[in-house]
Parts: structure tokens; sequence; C-alpha cells
């Protein structure tokens, strides 16, 4: 390796580096939350100088979570992850691999009194009774007979060394499915009225529109209301066509999204179409002049030729307070803009003074006449988010992959016992030492329950 | 409502609590530790009925849903999670100290919920989009996560008075320094609760990932509370490999776990004040 390359190898494989990293993409996820971001910037682009707000553009500034610079942090993360598991690999494997049997029976060495017991059986019933205990802990452990003694090594874990190692191989991978997501995937959204159909969705920041390879109809929304006003359910009946045949059918809710083609639909919205009606009654004066059914951008002339009606709004239920519809008069005086509501004298007892505070909301702004609303004709669209997502199985492995990895990092440790038994003044001895790499513990509980083991059969045996 | 009364009575005895644990920590007498540490049982069996009432409540409304769904439940579970988990620390550390920086959260989250005129405690029927089994899942795993911070964060500001009290000298101060565990100790516990906290923040984020993917149609939106939820990730993430790979300990390890509560703050209130998705926590 040359001096170069293994500076650069080891600027890449620093844990410095890694802390750098984070940091970084901590201050930048940061500000991502402070500056305004997509469609959220219209408004800054007011308040600030053009040229600066384009500079600000360009820099990706207010996309930066799929900025340039963004990805950028990304891959470096990943290249650092990568050659520092590269680095340290070799070391996790030689403790995975390492031979710890008949070696390392240094071990005994200074052992506390707790870790003996002295008996006067005969060591070859020690021995099967020292057996048995240790198989209760490790199933596979190991026996062998030496000059001094009989010794039984017993070991599990030995995975754990791998624990980081498999979380970091999971960011890789999240990296990875994100960044196809962000360069193949596809976000769009279309509404679609009661009984149309749509070939076309939108795409969400871009000004594009993008031809499906199949046909969606919207054959039924329904929509149904707590007491309160508050929806309680909205669903779209869909039906997916391939070439004029229907292909599928299904019930789209929120929280229940239905696939057809590798695109995923969400119930995410709706709303009144432009095809509503709305009845409305004119009194003047107390009496009723006239009742007509009007529509979105419908005009009429009041019977008294004083102005223009404008229907610019009909809702269905506005701000959970039932069906509204939003007027402008033009007359002499100029344009009036009202709501008249249907559930006006509701609305009126519940609020005290509510005509009087938002003029707005007072059906007979326009003198003499007093607007009421007999009925809404609903026809609804349903709003639908279209998304396609290839990365979507790569993230999801990678979050697999980091659950098992993140267990074995804090649930898991390599715990290795070894067991002697052998011969001193007389009696026979046994001896038992451990050692983890990170849950003492845990080592702790699987030594003395060996020995709890051994004592509780010697007693018997007395 | 009497899940209602019952909770804001929880309020005072989680205060009583409080003032127990420091009585204890000025006057050195383990009778008011042992009164604290009852009174603050007291209180989380209380809440404990009050939280089981209220869900029972709910469904006798007919609109049943565990009470996880709105920002005063959420204050509510939130200071429940951290008595609980405060109760099994000071069990297994065997030492009352930390209660006097841990109660004081869950008191004020608790008269915050029960005090604040502009948080209502109705029993709200539940939106489209939290009609979901993830619900109660996200929803746990995150406060868990974030209760176990809270105690980390207690440690933290134990920590840093320790070594204030121990430059000075004093009767009642070194009374009060003598009955705080040593140096070792709380770093292992801080080590302990943020690393129990990471484990359910990691879970709290990835059942919030599967819900988002089922609701919003994407299991990433960078809406500001998930963003916030990523940085407060990556701040014990630091913490753990600073610890592991650099070999970081007490002080610096205390001063981690007090920046990483306040982003865990910010991650549950600070972002109400951005606009997102998470807008049902939402002070009306």
């Amino acid at each position: 390796m040359t001096g170069n390359k293994s500076r650069v190898w080891s600027f890449f494989s620093s844990v410095s580096l890694t802390i750098a990293l984070l940091a970084i993409i901590v201050l930048f996820s940061i500000i991502g939350t402070i500056v305004p971001q997509r469609d959220a910037t219209a408004q800054l682009a007011l308040q600030i100088p053009p040229g600066l707000f384009s500079f600000l553009q360009t820099m990706q500034i207010f996309d930066l979570y799929h900025s340039i610079w963004f990805f950028l942090l990304l891959g470096l993360l990943s290249l650092n992850l990568i050659i520092c598991s590269i680095n340290r690999l070799p070391q996790a494997w030689r403790h995975f691999r390492a031979k710890s049997f008949p070696e390392n029976l240094d071990v005994f060495q200074d052992l506390s009194e707790d870790a003996i017991i002295n008996t006067k059986q005969d060591q070859k019933v020690i021995s099967e009774i020292a057996g048995i205990a240790m198989k209760s802990r490790f199933r596979n452990y190991q026996r062998q007979k030496t000059t001094d003694g009989l010794y039984f090594y017993g070991d599990k874990g030995r995975v754990s060394y791998f624990g980081v190692y498999v979380v970091h191989l999971s960011i890789v991978i999240l990296i990875a499915g994100v960044v196809i997501g962000s360069i193949f995937g596809i976000e769009g959204y279309v509404n679609i009225g009661e009984g149309q159909t749509v070939n076309k969705i939108n795409l969400r920041d871009k000004d594009q529109t993008l031809l499906l390879p199949f046909a969606v109809r919207c054959d039924r929304f329904t929509i149904k209301f707590y007491e309160n006003g508050d929806p309680k359910t909205y669903l779209s009946d869909l039906t997916f066509l391939k070439n004029n045949q229907v292909a599928a059918q299904g019930q789209l809710l929120v929280n229940h999204p239905l696939s057809f083609e590798g695109f995923r639909f969400y119930q995410s919205s709706y709303g009144l179409t432009a095809e509503s009606k709305a009845s409305l009654s004119l009194f003047e004066n107390g009496k009723k002049s006239q009742e007509i059914l009007v529509g979105w951008g419908e005009t009429f002339v009041l019977p008294g030729k004083e102005g223009k009606v404008n229907v610019l709004r009909i809702e269905g239920n506005l701000m959970n307070m039932g069906p509204a519809v939003k007027l402008a008069v033009v007359s002499a005086q100029g344009e009036t803009v009202f709501w008249v509501f249907r559930h006006i004298d509701k609305i009126k007892e519940m609020n005290p003074g509510i005509v009087q505070q938002i003029p707005m909301f007072n059906p007979g702004l326009f003198r003499p006449y007093v607007f009421v609303i007999g009925g809404v004709q609903e026809k609804y669209y349903t709003g639908l988010q279209v998304n396609s997502d290839p990365g979507l199985p790569v993230v999801a492995a990678a979050a697999f992959l980091m659950f098992v990895g993140l267990m074995l990092v804090f649930f898991s440790s390599h715990r290795q016992v070894w067991l002697r038994v052998d011969v001193q003044w007389e009696n026979t001895r046994i001896s038992i030492a451990g050692r983890s790499n990170k849950n003492a513990v845990g080592l702790q509980r699987d030594i003395k329950d060996i020995l709890a083991r051994i004592k509780k059969r010697l007693e018997t045996l007395r | 409502m009497i899940s209602t009364k019952i909770l804001s009575l929880v309020t005072f005895i989680y205060f009583a609590a409080f003032v127990f644990y420091l009585f204890r920590m000025t006057m050195g007498r383990d009778f008011w530790g042992g009164l604290a540490t009852y009174t603050a049982w007291a209180g989380l069996i209380a809440q404990t009925i009050a939280l089981v009432w209220r869900w029972k409540a709910s469904y006798d409304l007919g609109i049943g849903h565990a009470p996880l769904s709105n920002f005063y439940e959420s204050l509510v579970f939130f200071s429940w999670t951290i008595v609980f988990l405060y109760l099994i620390t000071e069990g297994r550390l065997k030492n009352r100290s930390l209660g006097v920086f841990v109660l004081p959260v869950s008191f004020l989250l608790m008269a915050f919920a029960s005090f604040s005129p502009d948080i209502s405690s109705h029993i709200d029927p539940l939106v489209p989009a939290l009609q979901s089994n993830w619900l109660t899942s996200h929803v746990l795993t995150c406060f868990m996560g974030y209760a176990a911070f809270t105690v980390a964060f207690g440690l933290g500001i134990m920590y840093f008075l320790k070594i204030a009290a121990a430059g000075r000298k004093g009767k009642m101060i070194s009374g009060f320094f003598h009955l705080l565990p040593d140096d070792d100790v709380i770093d292992e516990l801080i080590y302990q609760s943020a690393t129990q906290g990471f484990i359910f923040l990691t879970l709290g984020i990835m059942t919030g990932s599967v819900w988002a993917h089922h609701a919003w149609g994407s299991y990433w939106s960078w809406d500001p509370k998930e963003t916030w939820s990523l940085i407060t990730w990556l701040i014990y993430a630091l913490m753990l490999h600073a610890r592991h790979v650099r070999g970081w300990r007490c002080r610096r390890m205390a001063l981690i776990s007090i920046i990483g509560f306040a982003c865990v703050l910010f991650t549950y209130l600070g972002v109400n004040y951005l606009s997102g998705l998470h807008s049902y926590l939402k002070i009306s």
C-alpha cells in the first residue's frame, strides 16, 4: 500500500470522521426543519430578494433532503461505515474463530473461594455430575482429560462479535434503498370524481403528469361523520382497468392502501367537485321571493335587479359547520362576499354574536335579501396519492437487519466457562472460571447456576 | 369525568413525592425516602387506574381506542412511563437520590396536562388517519424511549450537581453529596438508560415508518417530527459510539444525556410549532 493510499484509507476508517459526518447530518436535518422546504417556499420567495432566493434554490436549500449535498453526505457515511467495518472485521472474525480450549487454562489462576468446591466424592462421579451441570447451560460443551485433571469447556453467543457489523451493514443497505427510491420512485396524486376514469397522475414537485399503464375509475365515494361533525371514515370503491377490461376492484380507506401493477394507491383527501349544486332560497323582508338551483361559477341576477350573484364555492361541510355556499354579490356599491350556511340558526345559537363578529358569516349581508340553503347536492371527488417505490423492499430488509443487529449488540454476549475437576489433598476439587466480552452479569448467572446444580447433586449423594 | 379528576389528583401526588424525595436529600432521613417511594407508587397506581378507566370510558362512548390519541393523553402517558421506569431503576439501584431529578418532570407534564387551559381532556373520536393498529405500538415504543431518556437526563443532572457539590465545603451540601451514588454507578446507569431509550426509539421509528407507509403512502416524509426523531436517534448513536470506541465516560456522558433530552423535548413538543403531518398533538 502506498503512503497516499493508506492515508486516504485511514481517513475513511476513522471514527472521528463518523462522528463528524453524523454531526453534519444532524445540522443539515435541523436546517431542513427551519428553512421551508418544497411547497412551503412560496411565501419565503416574496419576503427575500429574488436574487438570493434563486441562489438558494440553485443550492438546493429548499429541498435539502433530496439535494446533492445530502446524498454526498450519505455516500461519505456509507463509505466510512464500509471501510471502518472492513478494517475491524478481521478482529471480530479472530474472536469468533478463536480456540479457547484446551488453551487459556490460565483462567483458573486467582479464582475466588466461591468458584471452588471441595468434596470427598470420587472423581469419576464428580465428572459425571459436572458434565450434566455444564450441559444445562452449554449444550455443546467439550471435555478433555490431561495429566493434571479433567477439563470442561462451554461457550455461547460467539455471533455477538458481529452485531455491530450487522447494524452498520443495515445502515448502508438502508441508504441504498433510500437512494433507489428517490431516483426510481414516483410520487404522484390525482383527484377522481365519482364515476370518472383517469389514466394520468400529477407528479409531486414537478409540473408534469405521468401516463399510467392502466386506468382507474372511482365507482363510489362514501363519507361518514361522527356526531361532532369530524369525519369518521371516507372510502373509495376503485376499479382498475387494463385495455378497457376490469382487471381488479377494491375498496380504498385511510390506512388501507391498494396496490396495482407496482403502484400503491392511498386515500389522502376528498372534496366536492364543480358539478355539485346547491338549492338557494331568497327572502326579501321575510318573504320568500325566489328559489333556484345553482352550481359552481354560475351567475344569476337578483329579483329586484340590484345586482348579480356569483356562486364562488359550494362546500359539503365547511369547518365542521355543515354545508355552505360562498357568494359574491356585485352591485353598484361594489362587491359583497359572504358565506351562507345551511345550519346558520344552529351556529348562531352555539356562538352568540358570531354574525356581528364575522360579517362574512351573515347570510343577510346584502340588504334587503337574506339567503337560505335548502340543500346541497354533493358530488364528491376522491383525492388519491399514487406512489411507486422500488427501494421499498430494500429499506424493509435493512430495517429487519438493523433490528437483528441491535438485538445482537445489546442482548447477546460471548460467554465462556471453563470447569476443572482435579484431586488435591485426597479431595476432589471442582473449579470454575469464566469470561465474557460484555455481559459480566449474565456470565455470573451461568456460573452460579452450574455451581448450584453441582452442589445440589452432591447433597443428594451424601 | 372521574378519570380526569383522578389524573389531576395524581399531579399533586407526584408533587408530594418530589417534595418527600427532596426532604430525604436535605435531611438525610430515610423515613422521607420510604415515604417518597410509597407516594410515587401510589401515584403510579392511581394513574394506571385512571388510564384504564379512560380507556373503558372511550368504549362506553362507542369510540373505543387506547388513551394515546391526543395531546392530553400523550402528556399523561409520558409522565406514566417516566414514573414507571424510574421506580424500576430505583428498585435496581437501591438508592433514592434520582427521584429528586426525575419526579419533577413527571409532575410538570401532569400539571401541564391538567391545568393548561389550551389542552382539552375530552375523549375524542379517532380521525381516520389514527384508526390503525399501529397507533398503540408506535406511541408505546416512542414514549418508553422518551421516558428512558428522561431517566438518563435526571442522572446527568445528578452527576453535574455532584461534581458542583464536591467543589464546595459545607455541612448541608456534604450531607446531600454523601447520599448520591458513586460516579461509576451513575455513569453505568446513564449508559443503560440511554441504551434502553435508543432501542425503544429505534422501534418507535420503525413502527412509525411502517404505519406511515400504510397511512401516508411513504415510510419517510421528512415531516419535522420524523426529522427530529432522527436527530435524537443520531445524537444517542453518537453517544454510544463515543463510549464504546472513544471511551467517553462520566462528565461527557452526562452532558450528552442532557443535550439528548433537549432533543427529545423538541421532538415531542417543539415540533408542534412547525407545520407537519403529526398534527394530532397540536394544542387546539
